[in-house]
């Protein structure tokens, strides 16, 4: 991931990007797993990561190895599919959202939902 | 004669056909977990808390000697519309995801599910001018 500065085609778009990761639809190319392999497998978004510091980072999964790993996102990123990926979990819940805290009370796990109230 | 405990230890690849059943008490929390209960005989991480343990370098080998706490930073959705939890380690910072047990806290789920829509890394001016950008209408 680091080897290429020199400019590359996406490979799920077809844009000339020159950063580490496609800016419109956040894909890359998995270059080499943790051993040193090489793989060459698209690397799809598939979540996002808020740090500790408050910024954001993507994580992407290798279509063909099924790896994940992180990168930054940059200013120049497109927003709209970075909210789209962020709330794809929201639209397929797999329980429903309104009995949330039926469900942990009843499982006897700990959290509460507080909405801050405005005077 | 059992030979269970002799294939168990000297089958390298025992744990590929074997799910492990160890009960464990969560490293993070404290809650005891057992194996039975999450849906599939593969217990990965604490249904309380949600951390796991970074044990595996392939699924079930328990070949890794790092043995750092794994945090979830997130869930995705498969091709089948199931969830996953993303943990990262603390230690080494390996990311790997993980089918949602049915037993997990539902609370914890859709709090990591909702945690990038409370950071203001997206400040709120930015997409109201990109909104705005977008509904302009060229006259010609």
């Amino acid at each position: 991931m680091k080897e290429k500065c020199n400019g590359w085609v996406c490979p799920n778009c077809g844009r000339t990007v020159w950063t580490d990761h496609c800016p419109d639809c956040l894909s890359g190319i998995h270059m080499e797993d943790e051993e040193g392999i090489e793989c060459g497998g698209v690397m799809e978004p598939v979540g996002v990561w808020v740090k500790t510091d408050g910024k954001w980072e993507i994580i992407q999964r290798c279509q063909l190895c099924g790896e994940m790993s992180t990168t930054k996102m940059s200013s120049d990123d497109n927003y709209m599919k970075i909210w789209s990926i962020a709330s794809k979990p929201l639209a397929s819940p797999p329980f429903p959202i309104e009995k949330t805290e039926e469900l942990t009370r009843i499982m006897g796990g700990s959290g509460s939902i507080k909405w801050r109230k405005t005077e | 004669m059992n030979r269970e405990n002799k294939r168990r230890k000297y089958d390298k690849k025992y744990f590929r056909a074997h799910p492990c059943t160890d009960s464990f008490i969560c490293k993070n929390c404290g809650w005891p977990v057992v194996s039975a209960g999450a849906g599939s005989s593969h217990r990965n991480h604490c249904p309380n808390c949600l951390y796991s343990i970074h044990l595996d370098k392939v699924p079930g080998d328990r070949s890794s000697e790092c043995h750092g706490r794994m945090e979830p930073i997130g869930v995705w959705v498969r091709k089948n519309r199931e969830w996953a939890v993303i943990h990262r380690c603390k230690a080494c910072g390996k990311i790997s995801s993980n089918r949602a047990a049915a037993d997990d806290n539902p609370m914890k789920l859709m709090a990591l599910a909702m945690r990038p829509f409370g950071s203001p890394a997206v400040p709120q001016e930015n997409i109201r001018s990109l909104t705005i950008s977008m509904e302009e209408i060229s006259k010609i």
